[in-house]
């Protein structure tokens, strides 16, 4: 009964954090009783009257509320993602990266900043996928992608991808490279609705299609000839998960660039909480890895007054979170 | 006839393991496949149990060719039991022997299942380690692991790569008993073993490979006579006369 109730707590926690997260920004204008207000009015409750009707609606709705999403579906994307590719690889040290996927769209974000005519978000997104397939492709061999070659290949790919980034950064001016910087640190504070909507919909879709094939997870993470006894075909298993994994990590990695730790960290600690089933693990994967970044981003806007890239933050708070972790329960994994 | 085959050939790039095996096992019976190590035990069940292409000859399984069957149609027919296994992620015992399932399940298992997994692990008694992580297991529990989990398969030939490695003489005899129940019930078994004297025991028929082909045996000549055994294994054996058939003994 007792893991039910924490279960149920897990599922639960996304709720006030959402809402809590609507008190933090650095606006001087806009106070936690503005907010309460705009809370309580937005549910026709009456309440005393704000400073300023009209930019209060303006922040939260304009600036809050699309950050606390998109940060929301990033963290949720990440997670699932990592979680996924640990179960796919079958290897506990594997995150999203590892494909090449975060320098393959760095490196179209910084090829479109230098270059005004190709889109940000499309050339980045586009960049990512094409690192996963390349990837992918490099691995194959009759008919076979065994996963040390994938992650080989990966390694490889991210390479040249990060090469290609550097060259970029090389050639354009100062106040591009600046940019570019930020854009690899990973970026919450520019979110739009735009931003959201091109984001949702390919997060939303790989989700649920991963959410489909959470026990699928269990069974290929035995083992390919494991898997090939019960019936499945693991080449095609594995495709059909690392595409949705891409896909929802690539969507939010082109939107809000790089932020390292969360594909890796997360999943682990998701584990450690729900157990290794990826019946449980997959959708408290998305709940958790939504939660865990909201509060990181928290963090990083109300801990200065001046706004700590998130990619940076989740590192400097998921590290020792994880170590804490490790040391406290030990990660069991297979010795062989 | 429950396993055919015919004529079949298979071999590693330019190295050959198996040449023109042609057999044929009925159903119900427990059949022991015998013979030195890389003699083509393994690669015999892996290719019956379809997880190997193979170019020549045929293998049909209860009447329909292994080629023809879908993966999913095949698993529900083929139990197949791997020889090593080695598990990374932590999953509890109920989780590992529930993947069983997959060849009858869309997304998730559901009820049916879960309960069908649960009488796998009570056949073989290991439902009172069912919330225990696997990689925690010692290796023979972790082989009833994998046992139970080819029985929740449901499978109505079951082919087994050495199933008594790694387990105590309890659990020996506790997998035997089970297989000779699973084969009054209708079930084929076949098994690679390595104890002849198990295999004699135990198994109703017997099949020794020898260099990748079958080694026939002359009409009116036990599997269990000296001169059979010291040809398969290559080595001098002495047989003693024990309950019908024999101990062996090597010298």
């Amino acid at each position: 009964m007792r893991t039910r109730v924490k279960e149920l707590l897990l599922y639960l926690l996304p709720l006030p954090l959402l809402l809590g997260s609507l008190f933090i920004g650095p606006s001087e204008v806009v106070g936690p009783q503005d907010v309460l207000s705009w809370i309580l009015r937005s549910m026709h409750i009456p309440t005393m009257s704000m400073n300023d009707e009209a930019l209060v609606n303006a922040v939260i709705i304009n600036v809050r509320l699309p950050r606390i999403i998109l940060v929301f579906l990033t963290g949720a994307a990440l997670t699932m993602s990592g979680n996924s590719m640990q179960a796919l690889f079958r290897n506990p040290l594997v995150s999203p990266d590892i494909l090449g996927l975060s320098s393959g769209a760095a490196f179209g974000a910084a090829l479109a900043l230098a270059i005004p005519a190709l889109p940000l978000q499309t050339t980045a997104f586009v960049f990512g996928l094409a690192a996963v397939a390349m990837s992918y492709f490099l691995a194959i061999s009759r008919k076979v992608v065994s996963t040390v070659s994938l992650i080989l290949a990966g390694v490889i790919v991210s390479g040249i991808f990060t090469s290609g980034l550097t060259i970029v950064q090389f050639l354009t001016d100062p106040f591009k490279l600046q940019t570019i910087v930020h854009w690899t640190m990973g970026n919450m504070h520019n979110a739009s609705w735009k931003k959201v909507i091109s984001a949702a919909p390919p997060i939303v879709l790989g989700g649920i299609w991963l959410f489909l094939m959470r026990w699928r997870m269990n069974v290929l993470a035995l083992g390919d000839e494991e898997t090939r006894a019960v019936g499945l075909n693991p080449e095609r298993e594995k495709l059909l998960i690392l595409i949705p994994a891409t896909l929802v990590a690539t969507a939010s990695v082109a939107v809000v660039g790089v932020i390292g730790m969360v594909g890796l960290a997360v999943p682990h600690m998701v584990r450690m909480m729900v157990g290794t089933d990826n019946r449980k693990a997959l959708p408290a994967s998305c709940v958790f890895g939504g939660s865990f970044l909201l509060v990181v981003d928290d963090f990083s806007r109300a801990i200065a007054s001046f706004e700590i890239p998130i990619g940076i933050f989740t590192t400097l708070i998921g590290s020792p979170f994880f170590i804490y972790l490790l040391k406290k329960k030990r990660l069991r994994f297979g010795e062989e | 006839m429950a396993i055919d085959v015919r004529g079949l050939n298979f071999g590693y790039q330019r190295h050959d393991v198996l040449r023109n095996v042609t057999f044929y096992a009925p159903a119900g019976k427990f059949i022991a496949l015998l013979g030195k190590n890389g003699s083509g035990k393994s690669t015999l069940l892996r290719l019956i149990a379809g997880m190997l292409p193979f170019r020549n000859g045929s293998i049909k399984i209860l009447g329909q060719d292994i080629t023809s069957l879908h993966r999913s149609q095949r698993a529900r027919l083929i139990g197949y039991l791997p020889q090593f296994h080695t598990p990374f992620f932590p999953f509890t015992v109920e989780e590992v022997v529930l993947t069983g399932r997959a060849a009858y399940v869309f997304s998730v298992p559901q009820r049916h299942d879960i309960e069908i997994a649960e009488r796998a692990m009570k056949e073989i008694g290991i439902e009172g380690m069912r919330n225990r992580p696997y990689t925690e297991l010692s290796g023979g529990e972790r082989h009833l692991v994998m046992i139970a989990r080819v029985l929740a398969q449901e499978p109505k030939i079951l082919l087994m790569d050495e199933p008594l490695s790694h387990l105590d003489l309890h659990n020996q005899m506790r997998v035997l008993n089970l297989i000779r129940k699973l084969t009054k019930s209708g079930l084929t078994v076949m098994a690679v073993l390595h104890d002849p004297n198990i295999a004699f025991a135990y198994a109703d028929e017997f099949l020794f490979l020898k260099n990748g082909s079958i080694r026939t045996i002359d009409a009116g000549v036990n599997p269990w006579d000296q001169s059979v055994l010291a040809d398969v294994y290559d080595t001098p054996i002495e047989t003693i006369p024990y309950k019908g058939r024999a101990l062996v003994m090597p010298v």
